[in-house]
């Protein structure tokens, strides 16, 4: 892979660059933000209320973080060579770090509101290195930054990355996109989309102005003692009072539902999935309301391809295509959301370019073994007898009514189990699994990294196994598993997965 | 697992004296049984453990084998692995021993250990491995 260089004079001598000046006043007001409640604390405590001094302290405030971010900056340079891109940085502890082509998993393109104002992006390039941050340049201009990225892309295709091709990148422009959202999808997708944060923010609010609330009112007791005494509420009849209830049920579900679209809003607007053509193939993503974010994948570095969906979504015919990566998605999500809304008839022609297949109709899948529900409902039933028991003998006897939910429980683990259910094909490994979020995770043979087959002291007494597949993507806290399957099973299927990818 | 039987007579000891002075139960109550299990876990454990561990290298892959009561067997591939290491602690230098680490770059399993090998062996197996490291597997 590295014979394009020897071929190539090393560009040993491309200039050090700066970031753009105006990134000083990006970075100062972010850090302003940041130190502005400060000021306002010290304006009513240590400087009495006296606007002179405030006023004073905040210039003096303003004067040493532009003067500390410009002098960072200055410190800041990169140089962009033919095969790897240089950052020296820092102050004090002066750190020069390089990050080869090679080894970058995606170019991340990053506007927010300020930035889009001031005509700049930040440039993340991801190498899956575990931490955080591998390379950031925060930030360039737009045209430096897509200039950057367009770099890295056509690295491999042995482009030279000088002639910025315009007309191609024009002539893209034009071509219809592999996946778009419009509003209405966007809003489809925000009602799946149900999340509490709303009301858990209202609920923090609430919580810091508490001190406009009568004293006990996050009190349980208070509300006994107060709520008997209204003759308003027991005035009203049975009927009324169920009404107040859903009511009461149904703001909660409103609060849910429009907190749900409004977040799918702001990150999903106007979400454009492309196919690169030129360099290397891959993807091209461009979403966000304020934050406009704008990254590039290439194709060979997509691990696996997960579809999500749920019970009412399914019906509904709605699915969540998402790509495994080493490099994870902004925002802390470990996958990359390829179409957050999509109907299988437009998920399968993303999937056509990446060479993952989606499952045949009449492919068989296989169960795993029943005791992957009956073990798990025992044991929940033993506990919650012990706790009905323990409870309702020493607290009170309603509490024995805590072994009914045994049958929600066990009704849901057996669910799952009828959703846990793997296949295996020339080239791929399909894992279906939940049954309230589900998933199905396609991924090509040859991108296994491990494989485990490992059995917990329960699992000795029934020959079971799970097995467990390394990728180089995801989440390291839930990995692809294949759940309680017979230990002959687990063995067969390992030596086949083996094989198959040591075949180069 | 004898510094974990070690901890596990200290906390016994602990409750047993709290008890003693709390409730007064009657002596060895709590501590009996847990020198008993502390014995099993220095006694018997190790050795079934010991006997689980094991490892096979095969032409295209390492295959480890760890755990009595939680049983796994690993398989990795060689031309999936990114780095080795091998690795002596101070005990492990007394003995002569080493720990062979291998690197992939899945998220999870990234880490495969085997330790107790024979410094030499270790060293050969990581210089066998090392031939079939192949660049840019992902």
């Amino acid at each position: 892979m590295n014979d394009r260089s020897a071929s190539q004079p090393p560009d040993q001598n491309a200039p050090f660059r700066r970031l753009h000046p105006l990134s000083i006043v990006l970075r100062s007001i972010g850090t302003l933000g940041q130190n502005l409640f400060a000021i306002v604390v010290l304006h009513f405590s240590l400087l009495d209320r006296n606007f002179l001094h405030s006023g004073l302290a905040a210039a003096a405030l303003i004067a040493l973080v532009i003067g500390v971010t410009a002098l960072i900056w200055s410190r800041f340079t990169y140089q962009v060579t033919a095969r790897e891109i240089r950052i020296k940085s820092g102050l004090l502890n002066r750190n020069n770090r390089s990050i080869p082509f090679d080894r970058i998993q995606d170019v991340s393109l990053e506007q927010k509101l300020v930035s889009r104002l001031l005509g700049l992006a930040t440039v993340t390039l991801e190498t899956g290195s575990g931490g955080g941050e591998d390379g950031q340049l925060d930030a360039l201009s737009r045209t430096d930054a897509e200039m950057l990225r367009d770099t890295v892309r056509d690295y491999k295709a042995g482009l030279d990355a000088d002639f910025a091709p315009d007309q191609d990148q024009l002539a893209r422009e034009d071509r219809p996109p592999l996946f778009a959202m419009d509003n209405r999808r966007i809003l489809i997708a925000g009602l799946f989309n149900f999340s509490f944060v709303l009301l858990a923010i209202l609920g923090a609010v609430a919580q810091n102005l508490d001190f406009l609330l009568p004293d006990d009112y996050f009190d349980p007791r208070y509300w006994l003692t107060v709520l008997p005494e209204r003759e308003m509420i027991d005035g009203y009849s049975f009927w009324m009072r169920i009404a107040g209830a859903l009511g009461a049920i149904l703001a909660l579900v409103t609060v849910g539902l429009v907190s749900g679209i409004v977040r799918t809003l702001i990150r999903e607007y106007s979400f454009r999935l492309d196919k690169v053509e030129s360099g290397q193939p891959g993807f091209r993503r461009r979403r966000g309301l304020f934050t406009l974010t704008d990254m590039v994948m290439p194709m060979h570095r997509i691990q696996a391809a997960v579809v999500q969906t749920g019970p009412v979504r399914e019906y509904y015919g709605w699915y969540h295509l998402k790509f495994l990566s080493l490099a994870g998605d902004s925002g802390g999500e470990t996958d990359h959301s390829a179409a957050p809304c999509a109907t299988l008839a437009e998920i399968d022609p993303i999937l056509e370019h990446c060479a993952i297949h989606r499952t045949a109709s009449d492919l068989a899948f296989h169960p795993v073994s029943p005791a992957f529900w009956w073990r798990s409902a025992i044991i929940v039933t033993l506990l919650l007898a012990a706790g009905a028991l323990g409870t309702g003998f020493y607290l009170h006897r309603g509490f024995f009514a805590l072994i009914l939910l045994a049958l929600p429980i066990g009704g849901y683990l057996f669910l799952n189990w009828r959703h846990h259910q793997y296949a295996l094909t020339d080239s791929q490994l399909f894992v279906r699994s939940g049954w309230w979020r589900r998933r199905l995770v396609m991924l090509p043979r040859r991108k296994i990294q491990t494989v485990e087959v490992s059995q917990s002291p329960l699992d000795h007494p029934f020959a079971l196994a799970t097995v467990t597949i390394g990728i180089a993507g995801g989440a390291a806290a839930r990995p692809l598993r294949i759940k309680d399957i017979a230990l002959d099973r687990a063995m067969d299927l390992r030596r086949a997965l083996v094989n198959s990818q040591n075949r180069p | 697992m004898v510094i974990r039987s070690l901890f596990l007579l200290a906390l016994g000891l602990a409750a047993e004296i709290a008890l003693l002075v709390q409730l007064g139960t009657s002596p060895g109550v709590i501590l009996v049984p847990v020198a008993l299990l502390a014995l099993v876990q220095v006694l018997v454990l190790p050795g079934r453990i010991y006997r689980r561990w094991g490892y096979d290298m095969g032409d295209e892959q390492l295959r480890v084998l760890r755990g009595f009561l939680w049983r796994t067997d690993t398989i990795v591939p060689f031309n999936r692995i990114q780095h080795i290491d091998v690795a002596q602690g101070p005990l492990q230098r007394m003995f002569g021993l080493s720990t062979l680490i291998v690197h992939t770059a899945g998220t999870h399993n990234s880490i495969v250990t085997l330790p107790g090998l024979a410094t030499a062996d270790a060293e050969a197996m990581r210089e066998t491995i090392k031939g079939h490291i192949r660049q840019d597997m992902i």
